[in-house]
């Protein structure tokens, strides 16, 4: 694969930015983080692999990273990179949306995959998991916002050594006035780095009995995650855990479906893991046309007896 | 309060069909309001019914907008009149052309307080048409909005990020894309639908907005189904200790 020459780094998060440094230096010649946290963490970015990191400052609580859209688009235009990888946090998808709007571009978003053949190309979902899409940008620089678990950070290197450019913070034009900020009540949870993940789909009758699921989930270790419908619609679980087109995309060795009919939307998040087990009770649910081992039958029978089963084995 | 709300008509998923090479064919597809387009249209009912003003419904799009039981889903939701730009160019339209021919809509109606968008469009979902046509209108811009409070020239909105919420003074005008659980859209009643029927639509090309020339800045390659991915498919039937054994040993099986 060809490479391009500049590529630029945006993330919230140090795993994220780890993340997207290697993708950097798999796709260009020089990675270049924009970092906006203290001198130390400047420094990480480096040794993460970054050549040149452009230093916004110290976070100032009274600010917000948005903030910063302006500071970020001059250093764009004057440098120019030929790639751009942002974080799609919500706050990542608003940076890179209007990065993109004054730089006369679209966000590529969701990058399943990035190809260099010439044009930067970029594969992402269409059409609620029907499709995969390539697309270029035509223009000098391209953006993009890439997920968790595209690419995989590289080991540390304290060795590493780099540029740090402080840049000067230009006052925005529309600022937007912090008045608070709540804590969410919100489980952190990683799904798309779980290596095992056990789904609970509206097969389960009440928010209760998710605990059944829980505690198959413990006994082998995986983490719970859902459908749709679980988190967005009867709200059961928080939309961090939910699995699909627009939630998170798992790359799991395991994957154990309990109660999820398997909606196209569903199956593009789990079709990545190595093996898919599914408890349904409908002989007809598409879930089965897209498992390794399933079980016709009622959950709340074939759970317990799991359960039972590997606690007794332990 | 002036308020604009923006709508993508997109194919019913369910009529898609993947062709043999993996291709996809729309041409069989029902034509639908975005879902979550709704709750941008509900939340600007809301506003209005609550200190005053008007709703007006804005979309951009090829010739699937004219379809009159789409503009009259629309309207009987609430908004009192709709503007359309509909041009051939707009039917594959990224989210940079779709905002800048949003934008030229919105300066062709003249003047707006609030423009509100949904999470997503129902087909593409990239989340971004709202946060460039507010950076294309150079005004203050957010996503993620899960609350919405009008207090006189300034909304107070939250906005619901990954672990956090941040309580958040906007100045109007503003463009605001809100999440698909700030409301539960309204049911239009046969009254609304009726009444959706004798509201005004106007409906634009791009040339008599001056903005013929506008380019899509993205090219799209190719758009296919994903490769099935090969399963052993050992599907066990009943939930009795006999068939949990067999699957559980198929389970430990892949643990190891």
């Amino acid at each position: 694969m060809s490479k391009i020459k500049k590529v630029w780094v945006i993330a919230e998060k140090e795993s994220a930015l780890a993340q997207l440094c290697a993708g950097g230096r798999q796709l260009g010649e020089e990675v270049a983080a924009v970092v906006l946290g203290t001198k130390e963490e400047t420094g990480k970015a480096i040794t993460m692999g970054a050549d040149t990191v452009y230093w916004l400052g110290e976070f100032k609580p009274e600010n917000r990273m948005e903030d910063y859209v302006k500071t970020v688009l001059e250093l764009l235009k004057q440098e120019r990179p030929d790639l751009l990888m942002v974080q799609p946090t919500k706050r990542g998808k608003l940076i890179a949306g209007r990065l993109a709007a004054s730089m006369g571009t679209s966000v590529l978003v969701d990058a399943a995959k990035i190809k260099i053949d010439e044009k930067v190309q970029v594969t992402h979902l269409v059409y609620g998991g029907a499709a995969f899409r390539t697309e270029q940008s035509l223009t000098e620089t391209t953006i993009v916002t890439v997920g968790a678990g595209v690419y995989t950070a590289l080991p540390e290197d304290t060795s590493r050594q780099g540029n740090v450019i402080s840049v000067d913070y230009l006052e925005p034009s529309n600022k937007v006035k912090l008045l608070e900020k709540k804590t969410k009540p919100s489980a952190t949870v990683n799904l798309g780095a779980a290596k095992r993940v056990v789904g609970v789909g509206r097969g389960i009758a009440n928010q209760e009995d998710i605990k059944i699921a829980e505690e198959l989930a413990e006994q082998i270790g995986a983490e719970v995650g859902c459908s749709r419908p679980i988190a967005e619609g009867v709200n059961w679980l928080p939309t961090e855990r939910y699995i699909g087109v627009s939630g998170a995309i798992l790359k799991p060795e395991v994957y154990l479906a309990v109660g999820i009919s398997g909606q196209v939307q569903h199956l593009v998040g789990v079709n990545q893991a190595k093996v898919i087990i599914a408890v349904n009770k409908d002989k007809a649910a598409p879930i089965f046309k897209h498992a390794d081992y399933g079980i016709v039958g009622d959950l709340y029978k074939v759970l317990p007896l799991l359960i039972e089963k590997f606690k007794a084995n332990k | 309060m002036n308020v604009i709300s923006c709508y993508k008509i997109v194919p019913d998923e369910q009529d898609i069909v993947v062709l043999q090479d993996r291709n996809l064919s729309l041409e069989r597809a029902e034509w639908k309001i975005g879902q979550y387009d709704l709750n941008a249209v509900e939340v600007g009912m809301q506003i209005v019914e609550a200190v005053g003003g008007k709703v007006s419904a804005l979309s951009v799009g090829d010739k699937q907008l004219e379809n009159s039981k789409l503009k009259k889903g629309i309207l009987s939701r609430g908004p009192e009149e709709l503007f359309l730009v509909v041009d051939e160019r707009l039917g594959n339209a990224d989210a940079y052309l779709t905002a800048k021919a949003l934008k030229a809509g919105i300066d062709k109606i003249g003047s707006f307080d609030l423009v509100l968008c949904g999470e997503g469009s129902g087909d593409l979902y990239s989340q971004q048409v709202g946060i460039q046509l507010g950076e294309l209108l150079n005004v203050p811009t957010l996503n993620a909005v899960s609350k919405i409070t009008p207090a006189g020239d300034k909304l107070v909105v939250e906005r619901t990020l990954e672990n956090e919420i941040e309580v958040l003074e906007v100045m109007l005008p503003a463009v605001i894309s809100v999440t698909t659980d700030i409301n539960q859209p309204r049911i239009p009643s046969m009254k609304n639908i009726l009444a959706a029927g004798k509201k005004t639509v106007t409906q634009w090309g791009l040339s008599d907005l001056g903005t013929e020339g506008i380019q899509k800045p993205t090219e799209i390659l190719s758009t296919l189904a994903p490769e099935q991915v090969d399963r052993k498919q050992i599907i066990f039937e009943g939930d009795s200790e006999e068939v949990v054994q067999k699957l559980f040993e198929n389970i430990q099986k892949e643990l190891l």
